[in-house]
């Protein structure tokens, strides 16, 4: 192998696959990264048998070649050399890195240890565009969470239908469904179930980008795809296993009315619920007490060690008077992923799911489970 | 050779010829699927192993099953995911309601929380747990159908459960509350999708009806599910349904419903004694990893006696207390938190929700009932109005006539003897007045 790079590009190639760079002890290999040079192209590469992360880039490619070295150290390395050409040289399983006098020479491990990142056959395919796709992606990303019982939830559903994608994620205790518009309409409905670390680390690596991201998938892979701008071949490829199973009829969960119903300035909404947490305590109750007559809501919390709180909020109301607790902090990650300045909140009596949407536009919807009241 | 013996020979070869880390990365979790026509399906955990096996372990496999099964030609690797997740540790605290739907499995309706192994027994429920083992061991044999019934909060809906969770594995399990089954016959009558609703039900080995008392009195859900009863029976499907009460004691159930119900084994759930309370505590406690000494535990047994699920909220109680506060609980605070709610006012009783309760009970005008009507539908719910008031509030004979339509009180004497008297034969009077008892508290 011998080729000739930037050392910028270098730089950005290792950084976008150390996302996927395994952790393990079991395959030590996995610490490693994949360093390919072919036919125009230097690809890197790294998986942790989760994910994977190609990476290219065109070089003059003076002499082909592949070898794998530890993450840690050319990343670290590479870091620290100046923003000029970089010479990649291989000799005996080790890597040769000179760089305006710069020199080293780090040990390396055959490329034939290193696992087959799984291809996905190019037909079923989606184009999106990358910054629209990750923004909505971020509103519901820190939802799902674990669950034996129902590993479907763990992950986030992407549900495509007609010229809309819904990103739906829950938790057991709230659910999220988020809608993006699509440029062109699908031809059938699809829908599959993304672990939610990979969904984390598509965000972080195609964010930036303003691009459109192409998606292939079969019923358990599926790869994300940016091109080059400069020549047709992908740049950046994230592929990943999919969760298997149906996701629940989701749905059924979402209330079609309230019977208590307020519109309410959202900073206002939050800072008093942000204030509140203060005197929450430990079980991170607070109360939200819906007078209609009165016209506002009332939001109090307290702590037989600290002291307690009210504050009260002018506000649109409907309906009928309530009293419902929740988790201050399921209440701030809806609030806090909305955007419009005005808030509806939705209810159906102190057990039943409340509802927080913004006021004029129906991209985004939070359903989140009281606090029983005792 | 059978398959799992002969993966478990090719793997101990293997793992002479590869490095240990290399083994246990890409041969845990595999297995032999099937051996057909000299080709042998491995199931892989994910793709990445699929892609490995293929490209650079397959030769190697290959060569070891075919020196043990001589005419293997092929193999083929398929993926099947279900390694288990991960779970992070449950921060959440108890009271904080979850979605339901999300939490119950959708094929079967059924919640994985409830397990026979944490359901306690005593000698108040034994029978009702003994019967619904034999039932989860060979269902669809022994007791068919198997009715439990027994008061709210007492762990029918547990036992239901655990039973149907103990069967799921080897047999298609049905649960369903018979609220829901009821609306699903609504909206099936209502879209004309009944026959959807119905296939539901064609298929399945065991069929789980929560609370069936709620079937009274609507005449076209039983005849559904008449028809979806005996259905099932004559596969020698198991049949399991849960009641407040003995069928005998249901109102507005057809009797070819009564009778069937009342063919297999009926197992009723008493209230439990202050030992087994105690120890339904402890377990409870156990579970939300909090302590309690026992002075604590039996002071709620002894003042909450009829209802379990009313225990655990006391328990609640306490462990946000404990939870605010740290430090450990006495006697003495936990008579400080709960005094308020043991010490809240008895449900009144008074002569109309007396009337109210037993006109809701027979489903008669209560007008009806102080009327001078002698239609014998009248007569018993007035004797029983009588007897009851009487009973729990202790008014005069001459009293009670004036209020219940201006009769003499020797009328009333003789009303409330016969009551009395049947009270002693008759088991069905015996429920009925339990029952109304009961409604009246819950007014």
């Amino acid at each position: 192998m011998k080729t000739t790079v930037l050392q910028k590009s270098l730089k950005e190639g290792i950084n976008t696959v150390s996302r996927a760079v395994g952790k393990s002890t079991t395959l030590p290999v996995l610490k490693n990264i994949l360093i390919k040079v072919k036919d125009n192209f230097l690809n890197i590469s790294s998986t942790d048998l989760e994910m994977g992360v190609k990476w290219w880039v065109l070089t003059k490619t003076e002499k082909k070649g592949e070898i794998t070295v530890p993450f840690s150290t050319i990343s670290s390395f590479v870091n620290l050399l100046p923003e000029k050409n970089i010479d990649l040289q291989l000799k005996d399983n080790k890597l040769t890195i000179n760089c305006e006098g710069y020199k080293t020479q780090i040990n390396g491990v055959s490329s034939e240890e290193f696992p087959i990142i799984p291809e996905v056959k190019k037909d079923k395919s989606i184009s999106i565009n990358s910054r629209l796709f990750c923004e909505g992606l971020m509103q519901v990303i820190d939802i799902p969470s674990p669950s034996k019982v129902k590993p479907e939830i763990s992950g986030v559903l992407f549900l495509f239908s007609g010229k809309q994608l819904k990103m739906v994620a829950t938790d057991s205790y709230r659910l999220t469904e988020k809608t993006v518009n699509l440029e062109n309409s699908v031809k059938s409905d699809f829908s599959f179930i993304l672990p939610q670390r990979t969904a984390r680390e598509i965000v972080n690596i195609f964010k930036e980008e303003n691009k459109n991201v192409d998606i292939f998938f079969n019923s358990n892979q599926i790869l994300f795809e940016l091109k080059m701008d400069e020549v047709d071949h992908p740049k950046t490829q994230v592929s990943s296993k999919l969760i298997e199973g149906n996701y629940p009829d989701y749905k059924e969960i979402i209330p079609s009315k309230y019977e208590t119903q307020v519109v309410l300035n959202k900073d206002e909404f939050l800072n008093k619920i942000k204030a509140a947490s203060v005197f929450s305590g430990k079980i991170n109750e607070v109360t939200l007490k819906i007078d209609t007559k009165k016209g506002e809501l009332l939001v109090k919390s307290e702590n037989p060690d600290l002291g307690d709180y009210n504050a009260n909020i002018k506000a649109k109301l409907e309906g009928d008077d309530v009293s419902i607790s929740f988790n201050y902090k399921f209440l701030l990650d809806g609030l806090n992923n909305i955007k419009s300045s005005q808030v509806l909140l939705g209810v159906n009596g102190e057990s039943n799911p409340g509802v927080i949407k913004p006021i004029g536009k129906d991209d985004f919807l939070y359903v989140v489970m009281p606090i029983k009241n005792n | 050779m059978d398959k799992t013996k002969l993966w478990q020979t090719v793997l101990a070869q293997l793992k002479t010829n590869i490095s240990e880390a290399s083994f246990n990365t890409w041969f845990k979790n595999t297995k032999i699927e099937s051996i057909e026509n000299k080709s042998v399906t491995i199931s892989v955990p994910n793709s990445f192993v699929k892609e490995w096996l293929e490209n650079k372990y397959n030769k190697i496999i290959l060569k070891t099953i075919k020196s043990i099964e001589g005419d293997i030609k092929q193999i083929n690797y398929t993926i099947n995911n279900n390694t288990p997740v991960k779970e992070k540790e449950e921060k959440t605290n108890f009271n904080q309601m979850n979605i339901q739907e999300l939490v119950v499995d959708q094929e079967t309706g059924l919640n994985p929380k409830y397990e026979f192994d944490n359901f306690i027994i005593g000698p108040f429920n034994e029978l009702a747990h003994a019967a619904a083992y034999a039932v989860a061991e060979n269902p669809g044999s022994v007791y068919n159908p198997f009715f439990v019934y027994g008061k709210t909060g007492l762990g029918k809906t547990h036992l239901l459960q655990a039973l149907g969770n103990k069967i799921k594995e080897k047999k298609k399990v049905k649960y369903i509350q018979a609220q829901k089954f009821i609306s699903g016959i609504v909206s099936g009558i209502r879209n004309g999708t009944i026959e959807d609703f119905k296939k539901q039900y064609k298929n399945i080995d065991v069929l789980i009806i929560d609370d069936i008392q709620f079937l009274s009195g609507k005449e076209k859900t039983q005849e559904e599910f008449f028809h979806a009863f005996n259905e099932l029976y004559e596969k020698n499907k198991q049949i399991i349904l849960s009641s407040d009460r003995p069928p005998k004691s249901i109102n507005a159930l057809t009797d070819r419903l009564r009778s069937r119900f009342e063919g297999g084994m009926i197992a009723d759930i008493n209230y439990p004694d202050t030992e087994t309370r105690v120890a339904i505590l402890k377990t409870k406690a156990q579970e939300k990893n909090f302590y309690l000494n026992n002075d604590v535990l039996y002071y709620i047994a002894e003042n909450v006696q009829k209802n379990i699920r009313e225990m655990e909220g006391v328990l609640n109680k306490l462990i946000i207390y404990q939870k605010i506060n740290k430090g450990d609980l006495d006697l003495n605070s936990a008579k400080k938190i709960l005094g308020n709610v043991f010490k809240s006012p008895v449900a009144s009783v008074s002569i109309n929700k007396i009337i109210k309760a037993v006109a809701d009970f027979y489903d008669i005008n209560e007008k009806e009932i102080i009327s001078s009507s002698r239609k014998k539908e009248v007569v018993k719910p007035r004797s029983v109005i009588i007897y009851v008031t009487r009973k729990e509030l202790e008014y005069s004979f001459p009293f009670i006539g004036k209020k219940i339509g201006g009769r003499d009180h020797t009328t009333v004497m003789h009303s409330y003897n016969k009551i009395e008297k049947e009270l002693e034969t008759n088991e069905e009077t015996k429920e009925e007045i339990s029952l109304i008892k009961q409604s009246i508290l819950s007014m």
